[in-house]
């Protein structure tokens, strides 16, 4: 089970409005390497790792990603906080406006709904770690895209926060997935 | 309470709030030092265009305690990652409880002075019911 700690993994506190970036910030929402995607990957594919290590790994990482989804939806959520329907509208947003309004929805930058079929989840340990490395590298790069694009440190420090967060969650998977073959060799 | 952050990029802040605290270690940051990095480990530290950390700036009396917290937690969570794959490392056993035990003592005190980040904190023996108490984490 999970429990609320009714606090954020890192603070967040943006008080510029930027619906360029909010748009933007969608792709670490419900893009195909999200955080959302992410939490989901990891949390079914726990069940098949080969031992107690994977088991623990994936179940804490996993619960990890549920936390950075929080700081995504509270960063995109104080983007676009204030913004009248003619400003959604300069900005290409008069579609997520007419949909969604100021609520926050997993979808993309280009407006595709997440979908199932963005995660892995194979039964088998080596090609879901390897999976999981490569998916960490992606988020990574994509935080990276996401820093290029603005100079406000309100949104720079916590997108630093969770580019960090995916170098780490990638040596551990790499940690994990070596002592298995390791293990698991011959 | 998250109106009270900034974030400055002031390079000489060596985290006030953890000053009372030894945690000597070559081989990790102290819980603020890694909080505002995103790592505690240093061999894994690699910024972005090499930037420095954004240091942050608590404004009043609960931001502070609140990062203190903050910091507190995010090493038990990089340490326990660690640990998940590491069982056998003694050191950072040792570290984990000690951060844990600090822990659990600023929870308390943080949630009978500001309200309940839990719904196991004994603040909620209290009229009327102080969960929904706002701010909630989103709200700036």
């Amino acid at each position: 089970m999970w429990k609320y700690v009714k606090k954020l993994e890192y603070p967040v506190n943006i008080t510029k409005k930027d619906l360029n970036m909010a748009k933007s910030m969608m792709a670490q929402y419900g893009g195909p390497d999200s955080e959302l995607g992410a939490a989901l990957r990891y949390l079914n594919q726990r069940y098949t790792m080969p031992d107690e290590k994977g088991f623990a790994l994936l179940t804490d990482i996993g619960t990890e990603e549920l936390a950075h989804f929080e700081m995504i939806a509270t960063m995109i959520q104080q983007l676009m906080k204030g913004a009248t329907v003619e400003e959604l509208k300069e900005n290409n947003l008069s579609g997520y406006y007419t949909q969604h309004d100021h609520a926050t929805f997993p979808i993309d930058t280009s407006g595709v709904p997440f979908t199932a079929s963005y995660i892995e989840a194979t039964g088998n340990y080596r090609a879901d770690l390897e999976s999981d490395m490569a998916a960490e590298q992606r988020a990574r790069v994509t935080y990276e895209k996401l820093i290029n694009q603005t100079d406000d440190p309100d949104v720079i420090a916590p997108l630093n926060f969770l580019r960090q967060r995916e170098i780490v969650h990638y040596n551990r998977f790499k940690e994990l997935r070596d002592y298995y073959l390791n293990k698991f060799r011959g | 309470m998250y109106n009270y952050y900034n974030y400055p990029q002031n390079n000489n802040f060596e985290g006030e709030n953890f000053k009372h605290i030894n945690y000597q270690n070559d081989n990790l940051y102290n819980p603020y030092q890694g909080l505002i990095r995103g790592n505690l480990f240093k061999n894994l530290y690699q910024p972005y265009k090499n930037e420095k950390p954004y240091e942050i700036k608590p404004m009043n009396d609960q931001a502070k305690m609140l990062t203190d917290l903050d910091s507190l937690e995010f090493a038990m969570i990089d340490l326990s990652l660690y640990l998940d794959v590491n069982p056998d490392d003694k050191r950072a056993l040792d570290l984990y409880n000690k951060y844990r035990i600090e822990n659990e003592e600023l929870l308390k005190l943080y949630q009978d002075q500001f309200g309940p980040l839990l719904l196991n904190s004994d603040v909620l023996n209290n009229t009327p019911w102080m969960w929904d108490n706002r701010p909630w984490p989103w709200e700036n």
